[in-house]
């Protein structure tokens, strides 16, 4: 089974790839409107909105758990 | 010595090297195989000690006895008692969050990932009580594991939860009190595990009163 490159969520069905895409390395939820891969920025933003909207935890303390989770996946290993 | 010879004594040596080379090569592979399955055994015993005493009570030297291998050995695969716990606690996350994904996909309904939720924790319940108890006094990057953790489950939720509150199955409560109120219930139960069920899993044993309950206090 594929992983998200970009936030590592198993891609079980064609619905979790990036527009549908099974040959994407991406998930729906990493990819811009147009289908392209977001940027670390974006992602490292939309990743902490998303943990302070499900958790409600300090905006601080879930940045940096953003930032963690980030750096242990392939698409920003290098950042 | 004729040409012949000369060819010959050179062709076998080069065979002799040839192979002493594939020894080397097997050799170094066959270490690296061990190591691998060393530093994975440490792992697994370091798992199952931390949940079973403590993961700040259990020093290195007790998952070295414990492993059947010396204490230098532990330090052979991490440098420092940090580095140790930092591989336990991700190799846990892990495990956790595939077994949560493969519990549950984006069409499953809130009751299902919260069954799959418990499920989940049951299987692990000694390590992740003591972490729930013990997070606080360990470094940082535990608790960013911790969270990564908990963000698997969350996201499953509010997937769950935003669809039956617009189907009106179930209250408009903000995503994070849903997900907190639900954590809260269960972590309070986990972290008296001493008193709700001192023989055992307390998820096990209350795990249907405690889903239904939630699941009672939500619906609309």
């Amino acid at each position: 089974m594929k992983q998200c490159v970009a936030c590592g969520m198993p891609m079980k069905s064609p619905e979790d790839f990036a527009m549908g895409d099974l040959e994407k390395e991406y998930c729906r939820y990493c990819c811009r409107p147009d289908g392209t891969m977001q940027s670390y920025d974006e992602k490292l933003n939309s990743l902490t909105k998303f943990i302070v909207k499900t958790q409600g935890l300090d905006e601080k303390a879930a940045n940096s758990a953003a930032k963690s989770m980030m750096a242990k996946l392939p698409a920003w290993k290098a950042e | 010595m004729t040409k012949d010879t000369i060819a010959n004594i050179m062709s076998i040596e080069s065979m002799s090297y040839k192979s002493l080379k594939e020894v080397n090569l097997m050799s170094e592979t066959k270490r690296q195989i061990q190591k691998k399955i060393t530093r994975k055994h440490l792992v697994e015993i370091a798992i199952k000690q931390f949940g079973e005493n403590g993961i700040i009570t259990t020093r290195t030297a007790d998952i070295a006895k414990a492993a059947k291998v010396s204490h230098g050995t532990v330090f052979a695969h991490f440098s420092t008692q940090e580095e140790l716990l930092i591989s336990v606690i991700e190799e846990f996350g892990n495990r956790i969050t595939q077994r949560i994904h493969e519990l549950v996909n984006i069409n499953s309904t809130l009751f299902e990932v919260l069954d799959a939720h418990i499920t989940g924790l049951i299987e692990f319940e000694p390590f992740y009580t003591r972490l729930i108890i013990e997070r606080r006094l360990l470094p940082e990057s535990v608790s960013n594991t911790y969270i990564i953790i908990q963000s698997t489950i969350s996201f499953h939720i509010s997937i769950a939860a935003e669809k039956e509150i617009e189907q009106g199955t179930i209250k408009e409560i903000p995503i994070h009190l849903i997900y907190n109120t639900w954590i809260g219930l269960i972590h309070y139960y986990i972290t008296n595990s001493d008193l709700f069920s001192p023989n055992g899993y307390v998820l096990k044993k209350y795990r249907n009163e405690l889903l239904q309950h939630y699941m009672n206090l939500i619906k609309k």
